[in-house]
């Protein structure tokens, strides 16, 4: 009966519509995360000039692996400066590069919580190790429900531990470099120590009542435990909740009492509830100053020195000791 | 005597089909004219196109000798009933008060004055007992009095009506015509977009046969005729034909 | 007030002030038959929010809130666009910009996440919201424009109810659609644009669409339902973050939601027009006034005239 063509100007608001969904499909492919170590890249199977392939989810365990494994690793870590592991959810190019790795190297214990199916997938082919999981269990924080602190790179003997059982990984993976290995970890791991006898010289000359760290999120339990801090997250141990008045409200109430001078906002996570912490202190009559951003889930930008470990680790620990030492 | 309305060549679309194609006229005052013609003719359009509601392809419209923008407090136009959400919570006088927005000025609130005025409309249309009753408990024929009341209330010198019989009850009709006649009786000039053959003879002393052009305009005796209603009419049956065969 | 700390007040204050604006924009979009446009328009902000963070390089809050207007806006245009140039029916287009502009955000957030530099974090606070973080600033802001809403319906009552109820009428006595429709738009954006740091993208729609639902269960009068969808709207932002003081953790934003709720189903059950109970009520009366009358309940014999 009637003959309907489309009109033009439907086709066009199709066409639109198309083209819209096909560059979001695309978009997922893109982005890429921080590089380290020597090599170049070879299409299949380990580089091309024999390098191990080592993809990691955080840089707090590519950038050691990098200086560990020298030019005989090429290591990749998923996960850039200021990204947040615990929402963090992997992308199709990520799922390539984790399954051109020769091995893959992740912190464990919960923490990359939304990658958990990803795992499991990679893991029928490729070798995954949970560095954090291969710490011994009673040494491990937990908080009040029973839940896991995942945040171990903030203890240095424990983080020795984690990097350690990836080290023998690399050495099962290259028999022939792994005295190259053990003497580069034996260097690296020498440097870690010097940097914790620095780190509890320093926080052992806080007044013993300003040792209160107040953060954005529970990342810094390990971190507290090693220095003597007493250790306050607005959110809980994953920064998947919402915070609510109460969180802000007993954070407040901690600050008063303890007349904490500074709180500190992280790389990953939103100031403005830290923001309003700082606002509601000074209702009550307390100054607490912003003491600066801390490194918690994210290292600082490639080729800085908070992108490396060890200065990460410095900054947070210069951070603090500076704001809690300062005038109130 | 000046003519209230002129419309040369005016030209319109609806969505790509042509709905107003060179239609020119003119209207005398004190006339009271049917617009009638066949579904689909461009009649609802034409009256929306004059009063710059409908987007206009060309052409030049005047009233009373002046581009709408500025004769518009002379003309009262009143819109298809079906045009409207009835559900909207307001009471027959708030809706008839609306006639008179344009007067009270905005950023005002309608004055006593304001209010009697309205009132008056509502009982010219029999509906004063209704003036506080919400507009969704009216019956079609009510409704269609208190829309003729707000048109009443502005108190312009042309009517423009879109099918303002349509589903109404006979007692309503009367009510309508009678009022429109009483308009005629004072001066004032009345379009009516009609949908009855019937009534038009007994009704109506001009009509306008529209069926996308002008077939035929004028005194009702004199133009309205089997030959007119046929040339207006007889072209829709012909497309109809087509359709289902 | 019952010992509510100073962030408790500020958050009170600014979902108060939310709230009644929400209410009162919310009517309108209600009576124009688009109360998923509000939905649409809050999901449509998410792009520009990350656009305005992505183009500077860091965070500056009223370069993301006028990328977020930016964007929201441009949803609105897409809409009457595609409605206008095909023969998609309203609710569809609505449905279809709200996907696919949120899709966009959601993926220039991610892709956003994995810039080097930082800096980003808190971008995601815009899709759920941070209600318990607002502060003095907030409250201002917010108690701002719920005067300027406020002022807006007052001042121009009369032309908003011919606007909503009988455009193309007032159009012929020379008010301008176009005016009322960009005065109505502006009011949803602003709204929208602010209340998203606190309620997030997903949730502002509730309230937009909830208190004018359940105010139309109480009254017949536009002016009333004005009025009680403020009330409503503020209510429920003050009872949300008051119940969200009293638990551990407790999110002030989704228990926001959740009072608004609450209030619809006491209209649709109690309100006075139209509720549940009251026409349960109105039944019961009607069917006592027929009993009286005899229910004849055997067939009429043959020849046997009606009662």
């Amino acid at each position: 009966m009637f003959k309907q063509r489309i009109s033009k100007s439907t086709g066009r608001a199709f066409a639109l519509l198309a083209a819209m969904l096909l560059l979001a499909a695309c978009g997922s492919g893109a982005g890429g995360g921080a590089e380290g170590g020597a090599g170049s890249a070879g299409a299949d199977g380990s580089g091309a000039d024999g390098a191990i392939r080592v993809v990691t989810t955080i840089a707090q365990i590519a950038e050691p692996i990098s200086v560990i494994g020298g030019g005989r690793v090429q290591v990749t870590s998923l996960m850039g400066p200021g990204v947040d592991p615990h929402l963090y959810q992997a992308s199709q190019s990520d799922i390539r590069k984790l399954g051109s790795a020769d091995i893959i190297f992740c912190n464990g214990l919960h923490l990359e919580a939304n990658m958990l199916r990803a795992f499991e997938e990679i893991g029928k082919s490729r070798p995954v190790l949970a560095v954090g999981e291969a710490i011994a269990e009673d040494r491990l924080l937990t908080d009040e429900t029973g839940a896991v602190d995942p945040h171990v790179w903030f203890d240095i003997d424990l983080w020795k531990e984690a990097l350690g059982a990836a080290v023998e990984e690399l050495k099962k993976l290259s028999p022939d470099d792994a005295e190259f290995f053990e003497a580069n970890k034996r260097d690296y791991f020498a440097k870690m120590d010097e940097l914790k006898e620095e780190a509890v010289r320093k926080m052992a000359s806080v007044p013993e009542k300003r040792r209160v760290l107040v953060t954005a999120h529970d990342a810094f339990g390990y971190f507290g435990r090693m220095l003597g801090l007493e250790v306050v997250g607005l959110q809980g141990l994953s920064t998947e909740d919402e915070i609510g008045l109460s969180d802000i409200e007993r954070t407040i109430g901690l600050l008063v009492e303890r007349r904490v001078p500074a709180v500190f906002v992280e790389s990953s996570i939103n100031p403005k509830s830290i923001e309003a912490v700082i606002e509601g202190a000074k209702e009550r009559g307390l100054n607490v100053r912003l003491g600066g951003e801390l490194f918690s889930d994210a290292m600082g930008g490639a080729g800085t020195e908070e992108g490396t470990y060890l200065g990460m680790f410095r900054h947070n620990v210069d951070t603090i000791y500076e704001a809690l030492t300062g005038e109130e | 005597m000046e003519p209230v309305l002129q419309v040369r060549g005016l030209h319109a679309a609806y969505r790509r089909t042509k709905v107003l194609d060179h239609v020119t006229f003119d209207v005398m005052p004190g006339t009271l004219t049917a617009i009638i013609g066949p579904n689909g003719a461009g009649k609802s359009t034409l009256l929306k196109t004059m009063l710059d509601l409908h987007p206009r392809l060309g052409g030049e419209v005047r009233f009373f000798g002046t581009a709408y923008r500025n004769a518009k407090l002379k003309v009262g136009y009143v819109p298809q009933r079906g045009s409207v959400d009835w559900d909207f919570p307001t009471d027959a006088l708030d809706v008839v008060l609306m006639g008179l927005y344009g007067r009270i000025g905005w950023f005002r609130r309608p004055g006593r004055r304001h209010r009697e005025l309205a009132l008056e409309a509502l009982d010219k249309m029999g509906m004063a007992d209704f003036a506080k009753r919400q507009i969704s408990e009216l019956s079609g024929g009510q409704q269609q009095r208190v829309f003729l009341a707000r048109a009443l209330v502005q108190d312009a010198d042309l009517y423009l009506l879109d099918e303002p019989l349509a589903g109404v009850d006979a007692a309503t009709e009367r009510a309508i015509m009678e009022m429109l006649r009483t308009l005629r009786a004072a001066g004032k000039t009345v379009m009516v977009v009609h949908h009855d053959l019937q009534t038009v003879e007994d009704d109506f002393d001009h009509v306008l046969m529209l069926n996308r052009t002008v077939i035929a305009h004028g005194p009702t005796t004199e133009i309205f005729t089997q030959d007119t209603i046929a040339r207006t009419y007889g072209g829709w049956l012909r497309r109809k034909e087509r359709v289902t065969g | 007030m019952m010992g509510l700390s100073h962030n408790a007040l500020w958050v009170l204050a600014s979902m108060l002030m939310l709230g009644t604006a929400a209410g009162l924009a919310g009517c309108f979009a209600y009576w124009k038959r688009q109360s998923l446009m509000s939905d649409a328009l809050a999901h449509a902000a998410l792009p520009g929010v990350v656009i305005g963070f992505a183009i500077l390089g860091f965070k500056s809050l009223p370069v993301m809130l006028l990328g977020a207007a930016a964007s929201a806006l441009l949803g609105a245009w897409a809409v009457t666009a595609i409605r206008a140039h095909s023969r998609v029916k309203e609710d569809t287009a609505m449905g279809i910009i709200l996907s696919v502009f949120f899709g966009l955000g959601i993926m220039l957030l991610t892709m956003v996440n994995r810039m080097p530099g930082g800096g980003q974090s808190g971008l995601d606070g815009f899709i759920f919201g941070q209600a318990a973080a607002m502060v003095r600033q907030d409250m201002r802001t917010m108690t701002a424009v719920a005067a300027v809403v406020l002022l807006v319906v007052l001042i121009s009552f009369k032309e908003w109810k011919l606007y909503l109820f009988d455009p193309a009428f007032a159009r012929g006595i020379g008010l301008s659609g176009r005016l009322m429709e960009a005065a109505y738009l502006t009011l949803l954006v602003v709204i929208i644009v602010i209340g998203i740091q606190a309620v997030g993208v997903i949730l502002m729609a509730a309230l937009l669409i909830i208190p004018a639902v359940s105010a139309r269960y109480w009254t017949n009068a536009f002016g009333t339902m004005l009025a009680l969808s403020a009330l409503f709207g503020g209510g429920a932002g003050v009872a949300g973050t008051y119940v969200s003081t009293l638990g551990d953790g407790w999110p002030t934003g989704p228990f926001i939601v959740i009072a608004a709720a609450g209030f619809f189903l006491l209209s649709l059950v109690f309100g006075t027009r139209k509720g549940l109970f009251v026409k349960a009520m109105q039944r019961r009366a009607q069917m006592r006034r027929l009993k009286p009358q005899a229910v004849r309940r055997d067939p009429l014999a043959e020849g046997e005239a009606l009662p």
